[in-house]
């Protein structure tokens, strides 16, 4: 379970003091499938890298499965990224000079998982994801867009994660390509029993995951029970 | 992929960068590297001259030299006298002998009998005895030798054997002081007893085919050959060594030295010990030579050589450190979204640290391949480039090689080492002779200070690395 407890995030902009998040609580039940909508700097992203602890709050407390990120020193909060988390980004984010593979198994050796077992389990992430297999050793700088997200939602399941943070994961996507990446992130969600939080602009995609959460202004102002999955 | 891996792939992601890197990488550790090469061929030639002849002074008797002039031979007490003179470490004395042909000889050689040098006949000067032997010289007198030996007489002279240098040495060191270079056998033992022993050049061993524990004869008596020795000429290598006593008894002067070879502790104490030992010898007794006189002024300039190769062997270094920061520094800006995924997926500071610090060692170990080319290709042009530019103005323009002894020598003979040139040959000689060349040692000292350097110069952009937020990703998202 995923417990987000009045969380604050402020930055200094010369006199101003800006709150792109200001006071966030909710929670996610293990295996849900959520996302956040809202408009271009509504603070989606902000709320994402605390909850992914690649930025750190001013206030309040981020809780996966008991354990408080609070607090935390940078190296727990390395390893939590590293086993916990699964970030799936708009620009996909890959390593451009690597292969597909190679790119599924940079968080498994992270982990210290051995290179065997790393390559084997990279493969049978990619073919989940379907991607074709005779471009799992190509670069990913020469893949499509579609097929590049498709890897990067690979690699976030690589270590297993908790929680999958999916920042607009779709927006560089055409809309048929985009559709498939929500399918299979619903799909993954279920199979793998992972918590999957999505954020977008997108109304329509937001419709396709259970919980739908607004973000307004830093503040979370409306919850949409979508019950659209399952 | 392991970190290695990533590492060798990421120093090729663009590869007109990379040769352009490694270009310049190698320029400055081909430079360093060259530097080094003549730093340590100017180190070693100075270390040779210093060793050799640089702290030792040669004492003969006033007025004499070689075989010209007169005076009075010097003495085994005087050798004592040197010796207790403050930073004198050894004084080794020696008696020159010729040794004449028997079936050659004069008639009194032929019986056995020997000759002082009276100012004329063999030994002009009384220097040097002449005994006889069943040696055969391993030099033709030719040219030289017939003219050397003419005794004024107009017309065709018959042509000569030339005698045979034997010399008896206190210590396992050639006349000049410098060690015998023994290549099959051994030395004579202990060089203060009188035994029939004998070190025999390798020229005058091949002509006589003596090998070692051959025998032959000086004077009707036996002497068996210890040990065979290369002098690195071919006058040098026509000689005999014995022990000193045993040169001695040959001469029938037990206690007469021709010269005295003096050892000083160190190259700056040469000039007041050479005027201590005078004074303590008396100016009317002997005559204190510095052989390396004219080398003090080289040795000096290629001091500066070494110096200077050195102060650039470290520039060049540095600015291979230098080259490998600014672009670790570079490479680190640019790739700041990256490294902000690694970290996001998981990635510690000291993986990508390292991981960049191995980048950069990639291009180094390429730049030094290319470096050691450069290297072993400009050194020996570098190292000449630095001497004659530090020695135009102060090397002694010395054009004769190996002044010596040789020249004022009937027969073309003279004492060993006098005809050898070598380090009394000249200060711009000795210069020219440095060779500079590319050992795998000094090559893999030098790589190893450029990798150090580099490691050095990666670590930093590796440590910035560390200060990229992970947040970095959703930079532009």
């Amino acid at each position: 379970m995923i417990e987000v407890k009045d969380l604050v995030r402020q930055f200094k902009s010369g006199d101003r003091t800006i709150k792109p998040v200001n006071g966030v609580s909710f929670e996610l039940e293990k295996g849900s499938l959520a996302s956040i909508v809202g408009k271009s700097g509504s603070g989606k992203s902000t709320l994402l890298s605390l909850l992914g602890a690649l930025d750190k709050p001013t206030s309040g407390d981020v809780v996966v499965d008991g354990v408080s990120l609070a607090g935390l020193p940078d190296g727990k909060l390395t390893e939590y990224r590293r086993r916990d988390i699964g970030f799936v980004f708009q620009q996909f984010n890959l390593i451009p000079n690597l292969s597909a593979v190679d790119n599924v198994m940079l968080p498994m050796e992270f982990a210290g998982v051995r290179k065997a077992a790393r390559l084997k389990r990279a493969k049978e992430l990619l073919e989940q994801v379907q991607l074709d297999p005779e471009k799992q050793s190509r670069r990913t700088n020469r893949l499509s867009g579609g097929e590049q997200q498709r890897v990067a939602i690979a690699r976030a399941l690589a270590n297993e994660p908790k929680l999958i943070l999916a920042d607009e994961p779709t927006g560089n996507l055409d809309e048929q390509t985009g559709e498939h990446i929500i399918e299979l992130l619903s799909s993954l969600s279920r199979d793998h029993n992972t918590t999957i939080l999505v954020v977008t602009h997108d109304r329509s995609l937001a419709r396709k995951t259970e919980r739908c959460f607004r973000l307004q202004q830093g503040r979370l102002t409306e919850e949409v029970r979508t019950g659209s999955r399952r | 992929m392991s970190v290695l891996a990533r590492s060798v792939g990421n120093a090729f992601r663009n590869n007109i960068r990379t040769a352009a890197v490694v270009a310049v990488l190698a320029v400055a550790i081909g430079l360093a590297l060259a530097m080094l090469v003549a730093n340590q061929a100017v180190g070693a030639k100075v270390q040779e001259l210093n060793a050799s002849v640089g702290t030792t002074l040669t004492v003969n008797p006033a007025g004499g030299q070689g075989f010209e002039g007169g005076g009075e031979p010097l003495t085994t007490a005087e050798a004592e006298t040197a010796a207790s003179v403050a930073n004198v470490t050894s004084v080794v004395g020696t008696k020159a002998l010729r040794l004449q042909t028997a079936t050659t000889g004069t008639t009194d050689s032929t019986t056995g009998s020997t000759q002082q040098g009276p100012g004329g006949g063999f030994g002009p000067g009384g220097q040097q005895a002449t005994v006889s032997t069943n040696l055969t010289a391993a030099v033709d007198a030719g040219t030289l030798g017939n003219r050397n030996n003419a005794s004024g007489t107009t017309g065709a002279q018959p042509a000569r054997t030339l005698p045979i240098t034997a010399t008896g040495i206190g210590a396992e060191v050639d006349s000049t002081g410098k060690a015998l270079e023994i290549t099959s056998g051994t030395g004579l033992g202990d060089y203060t007893t009188s035994e029939a022993k004998a070190l025999v050049g390798t020229s005058l061993a091949e002509k006589n085919n003596l090998t070692v524990g051959s025998t032959f004869t000086i004077q009707d008596k036996t002497f068996t050959v210890t040990g065979i020795f290369d002098a690195g000429t071919t006058f040098g290598n026509n000689a005999v060594y014995v022990t000193l006593p045993e040169a001695q008894a040959l001469a029938e002067t037990p206690d007469e030295l021709s010269t005295m070879i003096v050892t000083v502790n160190s190259m700056e104490n040469v000039d007041s010990t050479k005027t201590a030992v005078q004074e303590a010898l008396g100016t009317d007794k002997a005559d204190v030579t510095q052989g390396q006189r004219n080398l003090e002024t080289a040795v000096s300039s290629l001091d500066s050589v070494k110096n200077i190769s050195m102060i650039a062997f470290i520039a060049a270094l540095a600015t291979a450190g230098i080259i490998i920061l600014l672009i670790m520094v570079m490479l680190v800006r640019e790739r700041r979204r990256e490294i902000g995924v690694l970290k996001a997926i998981g990635a510690r500071n000291r993986t990508i640290g390292l991981q960049f610090v191995l980048e950069s060692l990639v291009l180094v170990a390429l730049g030094s391949v290319v470096g050691a080319v450069i290297a072993s290709l400009a050194s020996g042009g570098i190292a000449s480039a630095l001497i004659s530019s530090n020695t135009s103005t102060t090397a002694a323009p010395t054009t004769q090689r190996g002044g010596g002894l040789a020249g004022a020598m009937p027969n073309g003979g003279g004492m060993p080492g006098g005809g050898q040139g070598g380090p009394f040959g000249g200060a711009s000689q000795l210069l020219t002779s440095v060779t500079a060349s590319v050992s795998p040692g000094v090559l893999a000292a030098g790589i190893a200070a450029v990798f150090a350097v580099a490691i050095i110069g990666a670590l930093v952009p590796a440590l910035l690395t560390a200060r990229i937020r992970p947040i970095e990703v959703l930079r532009g998202e």
